[in-house]
């Protein structure tokens, strides 16, 4: 055992002791588990009777109350029908969730309608919004939606456009739905002409560096997938007695997250997960070729990332563990808070630009938009079946208001939906900060969202196959059960299991 | 005699339906009915896509035979039953004879052996899944230094020690339901033949064998029974610790249902996986009852 090892031990043996003396509070003991690299997971975290999703990092101060007066007093006119509803709204812990969670109580003070927001890990929303939809129940007045889950749940969900048309009483003023960033309202939450909800999420990849190790070992910041590898490799082979590795991924078997990795790494190799015949295309060269890219990338990542979700991934940077990271940009604030042992150290880049062109949409099915960028980003929308549905109306608007999603923004650091948002000067003068509340790095992600971003395709089917037989398929590859290493072999694999789903819906 | 007398009077008459009615419809309810919902579910063709469900009474039975993950499930399902239920009757029937004394502090000790199974088996399944933590797991971090493990091949994140990973947990947390079983058999066990074998010369290990087994194995076949119909239902240690992974290295039937269920939200299929599943255990259990002889 190293003496460093060592050292983390004695830490987090310290940090329990202390917590569970009462020495250090719940959110302090977190953070240290986080600083020491322990895989907490959501569920853990919920064990311990917290919702934050771990890298949330802290929120930075929180930003007063500068709700527009003549938005509140259209609140306070237009909610007093409904003073003392309760609505349901279930979400994942994103940060925005977590913001909007704190800043719930404005808007109860303003209405009176009370919110309820559940939080639990995103395989568990998606489980109670269908059932939600398969029984018609209304026990969830809004849904947050994924944007793998778009076409799924079209039906489902009440248009915010046209019912903010035909209810004029209801209608706040100002709202400005042409504000919402277009490639996030067409990527998000457009699906057959139809908005099925407003765009609430934006995590996007982009790639993420340690600017002292690449300084140390003289390396330039990569742009393209060959520099990466290249740059991952040296890392690897020059720091990984001190436990630093090039990169590190979210490669748990079964788990969404291994799909969104091999997603971008299909398109970054010039590939898309359907052709425009509606079959699967995974399987193809330029498939193949990204998943043999991501295979090797496994060799330079802590052995921790077959097991790690993006929370997993998340502390690997805050522990300092790696080097070079292409993922979430919602990662950034918490990996540059106050808090954190490597503040400062993190900065963000463009995406890496793959060797290959990208596809057009016309070469792809089902909607795909192959990029450079992908987009993990989600909508929140209104219940089709809610027996409260003016009321959620009110506080779907409310909360994707211009100034609540600044404020959301604001505190914790993630990408705003609308582009009024970049140009407040609240967001302009914190890029020169370096920790909690950052906004430097959001010139690049809009310059993503904006040009490179890519979005998966949309068919009913897809929350399903994103969630189960690609990223289990990909499971028994990356930790040896079956394929005996090949990629192709797996590819194919999931080409029959797809292209079956695909058949059995009547879609192909 | 009013009309409403009559029912009154039927109710607190000694007639048997009216004290078989509470629990008779408690099964129907609780039991029977979801049962036979399932049934009636696996008849029907879901498309996920239109959500339209079609009267197809074969199809998903037929895929159920034809999809190799069910296969694979069952062997899994088996062999964590197999392995899980060895371990705890051997370690189960080990501790109940050490703990078989009326010596000072082992009425403390056997008090003590309960404690595991009162620890919800998720949060069992938590507590593994940190000390099973590459970075400062401490049973990690033993088989490191004992060098039975490499840091690079993580218990839980690797096939082929990802199921025996799980299967720890759960007999750290059910070994001591076997314990108190039997020991409650031991206990009750009379002193006379084993104070006739003494006489006679027989060791303690030829009593152990020509007398507590035999004397024992009705208990033994029910402790097995019950654990055992137990294990093929496994679901929470699966779902926390691996969530089936890596690829499907510790997915039991059950924990496949549920994958079908959450994440496909192919409900009909998932009831098809589900009653596969009672089938299973339904003959695997009638199977030893018969062979065992167990007689309740």
């Amino acid at each position: 055992m190293s003496f460093k090892r060592f050292n983390k031990q004695n830490f987090i043996v310290d940090s329990a002791n202390k917590f569970t003396a009462g020495k250090i509070s719940k959110r302090q003991f977190l953070k240290n588990m986080g600083l020491a690299g322990v895989g907490f997971s959501a569920y853990s975290a919920g064990l311990l009777g917290g919702n934050n999703r771990p890298f949330f990092g802290q929120m930075a101060h929180a930003a007063e109350n500068t709700t527009p007066p003549e938005i509140a007093d259209f609140l306070r006119e237009a909610g007093k029908p409904y003073a003392g509803t309760t609505i349901r709204y279930t979400s994942e812990a994103t940060p925005p969730t977590n913001v909007l969670n704190e800043l719930k109580s404005e808007f109860t003070e303003l209405t009176g309608i009370n919110v309820e927001i559940e939080i639990v890990p995103l395989e568990q929303v998606l489980a109670k919004a269908t059932q939600d939809v398969q029984g018609q129940l209304g026990t969830y007045d809004i849904y947050y939606l994924d944007q793998a889950w778009t076409s799924t749940f079209s039906p489902d969900t009440v248009d915010p456009v046209e019912l903010y048309e035909s209810n004029a009483d209801l209608a706040m003023p100002g709202f400005d739905f042409d504000d919402f960033s277009k490639p996030l309202v067409e990527g998000i939450c457009e699906y057959d002409g139809k908005w099925i909800g407003l765009p609430f999420d934006i995590p996007i990849f982009t790639l993420m560096y340690r600017k002292d190790i690449l300084e140390k070992h003289g390396i330039e910041v990569p742009r393209t997938y060959e520099d990466f590898t290249k740059a991952v490799e040296m890392i690897t082979a020059a720091e990984k007695e001190n436990n630093i590795f090039g990169t590190g991924l979210q490669a748990k078997s079964g788990h969404y997250s291994l799909e969104c990795d091999w997603t971008q790494a299909v398109w970054g190799h010039g590939g898309s997960i359907f052709g425009a015949d509606k079959n699967f295309s995974g399987n193809d060269e330029a498939g193949i070729a990204g998943l043999e890219w991501y295979q090797n990338l496994l060799k330079n990542s802590p052995a921790a990332s077959v097991t790690s979700t993006w929370d997993g991934q998340w502390q690997m940077g805050a522990a300092g563990q790696i080097a070079l990271c292409q993922s979430w940009a919602e990662f950034f604030p918490g990996w540059n808070a106050d808090d954190s042992e490597v503040k400062g150290l993190w900065e963000m880049a463009k995406p890496l630009e793959g060797s290959a062109s990208l596809r057009s949409r016309d070469d792809v099915g089902f909607g795909e938009i192959p990029g450079w960028g992908h987009q993990g980003g989600s909508s929140i929308a209104l219940s089709r079946y809610s027996k409260n549905q003016e009321a959620a109306w009110l506080f779907l608007q409310w909360a994707c208001s211009k100034d609540v999603m600044t404020r959301c923004t604001l505190i914790g650091g993630f990408a705003p939906m609308r582009t009024s948002s970049y140009s407040d000067p609240r967001i302009v003068e914190r890029k020169g900060l370096e920790g909690a509340g950052t906004t430097r790095h959001l010139d690049t992600v809009k310059w993503t969202i904006d040009n490179v971003m890519a979005s998966e395709p949309d068919l009913a089917i897809w929350a399903g196959v994103a969630n189960n037989e690609i990223p289990t398929e990909l499971g028994k590859l990356l930790t040896g059960q079956d394929y005996d290493g090949s990629a192709k072999k797996c590819m194919d694999q999931i080409a029959k299991l797809v292209d079956a789903v695909v058949d059995e819906a009547d879609l192909g | 005699m009013t009309k409403r007398a009559l029912p009154l009077r039927w109710l607190t008459s000694e007639h048997p339906l009216p004290w078989l009615f509470p629990v008779t419809s408690l099964l129907i309810v609780f039991g029977l009915y979801p049962v036979l919902y399932s049934l009636w579910l696996s008849f029907y063709k879901r498309n996920p896509a239109t959500r339209k469900e079609k009267f197809m009474p074969s199809w998903n039975w037929e895929k159920l035979l034809s999809d190799e993950r069910v296969w694979d499930a069952v062997q899994i399902t088996f062999t964590y039953a197999f392995i899980a239920l060895t371990l705890q009757l051997v370690l189960g029937l080990t501790i109940a004879l050490i703990l078989d004394s009326d010596k000072r502090g082992f009425g403390v000790l056997r008090a003590l052996m309960t404690l595991p199974l009162v620890v919800p088996p998720a949060v069992t399944g938590m507590m593994f899944l940190l000390m099973y933590d590459s970075s400062f797991g401490v049973i990690s971090n033993s088989l490191y230094s004992l060098g039975l493990l490499s840091p690079s091949t993580p218990i839980l994140g690797t096939g082929s020690t990802a199921l025996w990973g799980v299967i720890v947990a759960d007999v750290w947390q059910w070994t001591p339901f076997m314990v108190l079983i039997m020991l409650a058999g031991l206990r009750a066990l009379p002193r006379e033949p084993f104070e006739a074998a003494s006489i006679d010369g027989a060791s303690s290990f030829q009593a152990f064998v020509f007398l507590t087994l035999p004397m024992m194995s009705k208990i033994i076949a029910l402790a097995v029974l019950i654990r055992g119909i137990d294990l093929f239902r496994i679901f929470d240690y699966v779902k926390v610790m691996t969530d089936s992974g890596p690829g499907t290295a510790t997915e039991t039937l059950t924990a496949y249902a549920g994958t079908v269920y959450f994440k496909s939200a192919n409900f009909p299929y998932a009831s098809t996986v589900a009653l596969a599943t009672l089938i299973l255990v339904l003959i695997t259990a009638s199977l030893f009852i018969k062979i065992f002889k167990v007689r309740f």
